[in-house]
């Protein structure tokens, strides 16, 4: 097992340094910002002074080598175009994408499980798979338009809550409505399965015939049964839900890192762009580690070192 | 033949709430035929402006035409640009589901079934790609390649292949030791023989729940890249970009967001919808 | 629908500690946070927006477009390269320190250091020099004769020399101190900047308390929170979103023509643009009047010249091309195949994508083959000035200002053959454009830019369109002329006078 763990975070490492050299070639594919910052009437002398000043002019191989060893030293860089580290932009823009992405995941819970649940449980009530129905409209928007929606509705209309910004609790509320509203079908469905999962297993079957009432059941033995995988879904939609914030934070003008990492990539500010990046993987990948881990403990068949092949 | 018609058969009539789900695929049904039919059921041209018939109310008419819905912030016939507009959705989230999911699949069952290097390069491929901000390889696409409908559906491959490659990828595992796939191996079948015609056909079931699940999300997904300003290119029009720039007009011209959104919503609505009762109807523990 | 606002504003505020009433506190919705509050280190609008605040500059323009004094009392043209400045005495930086002639040296010798790297350095280097004369006496010299220097000043703030000195570059970029009317409070990142009045202003106050300027990148929200009342000013509207601010009492629109052109650019070094007589044909087949009256609503105005009348080097009598389709037509089926070459219109999302496909409709019309391409900015800015001239695309759709109010800033880049925008080789362009740029005699430059404005008509190397209008969105309660040369200076805003 030791092994294991160790080559697999040895892989994990190679992937995470994968990733940054692919972005960080693309990235200078794709043109440089010094366009973006002179103004019209400068002249390509200017460019190329501006170029030079931001090291820009340096042949490739050479800015990547300075940039692994900033890296090495934890050294981000400063952005180009604000001319402050990058850490402080990120540190920054962090707390308000975990209170988006919390506020989301607890939208998405408080109404995607419960949903899943009765869709299990009151399975014999046909008409209960309406509610199916409405969590999958739900899903069926885009978030640009259901933001829009509701701040007119909310914001402009009624006068109830904040058009967009950030500062209270009531800011919010309609951004992690538009990004929850995403996954709570997700966690519908995932909730339903695996409790119907567990419906069908023996002790089910033998404390029902024991007369132990339904809510007791659900209570102290299916909930936390059936909580596995609602767990490594979570896991793979907290990626989901920073890559599809992007759009909630631009409508709703909420400073999180992905309206960050638009900005960034627009404005070719290749160094915050990196820091993001970073982050991402670093996450994304020690996610997904995680989800190997909990496979191979749920499913005894698959030998994680591929012996027995 | 009968036996696929026999397995069809309840999926169709099966109803959830009551609504046959040959309800929801009859809408998409009809969508396709809107779409391919598209150039003998539009009324008009939809890329014909007329500067002074901008934004003119649904059942307007100006100069010889009748806006039936309405006309947009160039004065063109809302229902033609919807018309055409079915083409270009519909086209982009299914093509960009073939691509991601052929590639997907093929390397996600390549990983879970030759097991060694072999998998350990394809899945720190999957997570690299999983890492990389799908804004930022749209706009790198867009970039290195030029804009315009190819591209797009390039960008949404690329951003959701992994998707596939994951789930493919635990259920060859799940699968590769069964009998009878050691059986063929035993009777010394090459291991592309196993792949297509003893593990594929068993996985094809929950990868088909995917991959209807991911119709709607591209179709979602391209409107978002509209709205980003990296979509099909103008005069195109597709849903997404309809609704996009439809957004500014809210108060005024309700109806350039309100019709494409609407289309939009009863085709990704009946897609999950679709891919939801397929996922119910093949776990028989819901049965 | 103010007042449920104001109740919940209030009730926010004791949560929040925020001590002003609704009136004291004007918030204006900007599309991006600026980048950074140091004046000589950027050049976007968003930071400038907020910074002219907090700096005064050497000279600014009135709301009439004036020339008028501001950090120079007055000036003098002592030889043709030196220009004498006299400092006005009294002006304090908000820490209390005096402005003196040394600092204005100072911020000139800042902006014009090639090691300090500003992007403004392109607009001042022509300036070799800051000399300090006497006690309140600043000498620019110019590398020869600079017409456009006082245009240019308008844009340079001044910066006290001893704190930037103590500080350095990252100190003072996290607390600006000027001497403008309103100091810097404080500066929550991605979110919001504030402004304090500055009591002391040795000229007009501002009449309210703070400001606070927010970033919002959508503009569909911009207008959303000037409905709600969250917000009391927004920028960067268009003639479209304007219409939903009709009909609603508590809202205005403010417009005001500026000096940005609106131009489709020709590449006339590419077959089949190199015959005058098709890029005629382009010229008649857009209906300029039409794009004006049918689609912008802010008052736009079409040109027939690179230049607006708020530019010096406007010029009378250069006609339109007239808007002739069918003649148009005819020109394009007489050049047969070559003009059915596919040609791109290059394009940005900031550009008003309507302009561009109803463009992009009236030359299809009259037999041309063009494809809208649009990019993002950066692509499209490397693609436009490639040097590689005949890779550059066909078509490409710009909106150019140059900040000065001055021709030099717009001809020379785009025409002068030695130039990264232009796409045009002509010599008596490029003699006219640089007498234009180094005469110090008015009427022998307006001569030399009626030539250029000729030459760019008869052969149609650019298509100048229109005279752009930057459409605002205010509070009903708002008293604020919005000015040509889009900046918002908080002390010349004011509430309305109750009844």
């Amino acid at each position: 097992m030791a092994v294991f763990l160790a080559k697999r975070a040895g892989q994990a490492l190679v992937a995470i340094f994968g990733v940054m050299t692919l972005v960080f070639f693309i990235q200078r594919l794709t043109g440089d910002p010094t366009y973006l910052l002179v103004p019209e009437t400068a002249t390509q002398a200017d460019i190329e002074a501006m170029r030079q000043s931001l090291g820009l002019d340096r042949p490739l191989l050479v800015q990547y080598l300075s940039f692994l060893a900033d890296i090495v030293r934890f050294d981000l860089g400063r952005s180009f175009i604000q001319n402050i580290p990058v850490t402080e932009i990120i540190a920054s823009r962090l707390p308000y994408t975990l209170q988006l992405a919390g506020g989301a995941l607890f939208v998405a819970f408080m109404i995607g499980l419960p949903i899943g649940l009765i869709l299990a449980l009151a399975r014999k009530y046909k008409s209960s798979n309406i509610l199916m129905g409405v969590v999958l409209a739900a899903q069926s928007l885009p978030t640009f338009w259901s933001g829009i929606l509701m701040i007119m509705v909310f914001g402009v209309w009624l006068g109830w809550l904040p058009p967009s910004g950030s500062g209270s609790f009531a800011h919010l509320i309609m951004p992690s409505i538009a990004l929850g509203l995403l996954s709570m079908a997700t966690y519908a469905r995932i909730a339903r399965s695996s409790i119907l999962d567990e419906l069908s297993k023996d002790y089910v079957r033998s404390a029902r015939a024991r007369g132990v009432p339904q809510g007791r059941l659900v209570r102290r033995h299916l909930l936390r049964n059936s909580i596995i995988p609602v767990i490594s879904i979570t896991a793979l939609e907290i990626s989901q839900l920073l890559a599809g914030a992007v759009i909630v934070e631009t409508v709703f003008a909420w400073p999180g890192l992905g309206l960050l990492t638009v900005q960034s990539v627009v404005a070719r500010d290749f160094v915050v762009v990196q820091g993001v990046v970073l982050l991402g993987a670093f996450v994304t990948i020690a996610v997904n580690f995680i989800a190997d881990i909990l496979y191979s403990v749920v499913d005894p068949r698959i030998r994680l070192d591929g012996a027995g092949q | 033949m009968t036996t696929l018609i026999n397995r069809i058969r309840p999926i169709f009539l099966s109803s959830g709430s009551g609504v046959p789900t040959g309800f929801f695929i009859g809408i998409v049904a009809l969508m396709v035929i809107v779409a391919v039919f598209a150039p003998w059921i539009a009324p008009y041209d939809p890329n014909a402006q007329n500067l002074l018939g901008r934004l003119k109310a649904p059942g307007t008419e100006a100069r010889n035409v009748l806006y039936v819905l309405g006309s947009d912030e160039l004065g063109r016939d809302l229902l033609s640009r919807l018309i055409y507009g079915a083409r270009i959705s519909l086209s982009v989230a299914f093509l960009s589901v073939i691509l991601s999911g052929c590639v997907g699949i093929l390397l996600g069952m390549l990983a879970g079934y030759r097991r060694g290097w072999v998998e350990t390069v394809i899945m720190r491929l999957v997570d690299i790609f999983l890492s990389v901000p799908a804004i930022l390889l749209a706009i790198i696409t867009v970039a290195v390649l030029g804009p315009g409908f190819i591209n797009v559906i390039l960008v949404l491959a690329l951003t959701r292949w992994p998707r596939y490659a994951r789930v493919a990828y635990g259920q060859t595992l799940s699968v590769a030791g069964q009998p009878y796939v050691r059986l063929a191996r035993a009777m010394g079948a090459s291991w592309g023989r196993i792949l297509l015609l003893h593990i594929l056909p068993n996985i094809i079931a929950p990868l088909s729940v995917v991959a209807t699940l991911e119709f709607g999300l591209m179709v979602l997904f391209e409107a978002g890249l509209s709205f980003l300003g990296l979509g099909v290119q103008p005069p195109t029009a597709s849903w997404g970009a309809m609704l996009s720039v439809g957004r500014n007009y809210v108060s005024n011209a309700w109806w350039i967001a309100t019709f494409p959104g609407l289309c939009l919503f009863m085709l990704v609505l009946s897609v999950n919808l679709i891919g939801d009762r397929l996922s119910e109807y093949l776990n028989p523990k819901s049965r | 629908m103010r007042i449920r606002t104001a109740l919940l504003a209030a009730t926010c505020a004791m949560v929040l500690a925020q001590p002003l009433a609704a009136k004291e506190l004007l918030t204006i919705d900007l599309v991006n946070e600026p980048t950074t509050l140091d004046p000589h280190m950027q050049w976007n609008p968003d930071s400038y927006y907020v910074y002219r605040n907090i700096f005064d500059n050497i000279v600014t323009r009135d709301n009439d477009g004036k020339i008028v004094p501001q950090v120079a009392e007055s000036w003098e043209q002592i030889s043709d390269t030196e220009l004498a400045l006299t400092i006005r005495e009294g002006i304090k930086f908000h820490d209390g320190s005096d402005l003196t002639a040394e600092d204005v040296a100072f911020s000139v010798k800042r902006i014009i250091d090639p090691e300090f790297a500003s992007p403004q350095l392109g607009q001042f280097n022509k300036i070799t020099d800051a000399r300090v004369e006497g006690d309140n006496k600043v000498v620019l010299v110019t590398d020869g004769p600079y017409p456009a220097l006082l245009a240019q000043l308008v844009k340079l703030s001044v910066v006290p020399k001893a704190i930037v000195e103590e500080v350095g570059k990252d100190g003072f970029n996290a607390n600006p101190i000027g001497s403008g009317p309103y100091k810097f409070g404080e500066q929550q990142r991605g979110v919001s900047v504030t402004l304090v009045r500055n009591d002391d202003y040795w000229g007009e106050k501002g009449e309210f308390e703070e400001a606070v300027f927010r970033a919002v990148p959508d503009a569909a929200t911009r207008v959303a929170n000037l409905k709600a009342g969250t917000s009391d000013l927004v920028v960067s509207l268009d003639s479209d979103l304007a219409l939903q601010l009709e009909n609603d009492p508590q809202v205005q629109l403010l417009t005001a023509l500026t000096e940005r052109v609106g131009f489709m650019g020709i590449n006339t070094t590419r077959e089949p643009l190199d015959d005058p007589e098709l890029r005629k044909a382009l010229a008649m087949a857009i209906d300029r009047e039409g794009i004006v009256e049918g689609i912008l609503g802010g008052g736009e105005k079409v040109v027939s010249q690179m230049a607006t009348s708020a530019h010096f080097g406007y010029v009378e009598g250069i006609e339109p091309i007239p808007y002739d389709p069918e003649q148009a037509k005819q020109i394009v089926e007489a050049a047969g195949d070559a003009a059915k070459t596919k040609m791109e219109f290059a394009t940005a999302p900031v550009f008003d994508q309507r302009i561009v496909q109803a463009i992009q409709q009236m030359l299809n019309d009259v037999g041309f083959n063009v494809e809208i391409s649009m990019s993002d900015m950066a692509t499209y800015l490397k693609t436009v000035q490639q040097p590689e001239q005949g890779s550059r695309p066909y078509l490409s759709f710009g909106r150019w200002s140059c900040a000065c109010q001055d021709v030099d800033g717009v001809l020379f880049p785009l025409l002068h053959s030695g130039s990264n925008w232009s796409r045009v080789s002509n010599e008596t362009i490029d003699e006219a454009l640089e007498t234009g740029r180094s005469s110090l005699d008015e009427q022998e430059r307006l001569d030399a830019y009626k030539t250029v404005h000729q030459l760019v008509h008869d052969e149609t190397l650019i298509l100048p369109l229109y005279q752009a209008a930057a459409l605002y969105g205010g509070a009903a309660e708002l008293e604020w002329e919005p000015t040509a040369n889009e900046s918002l200076f908080l002390n010349r805003m004011s509430w309305k006078e109750q009844e």
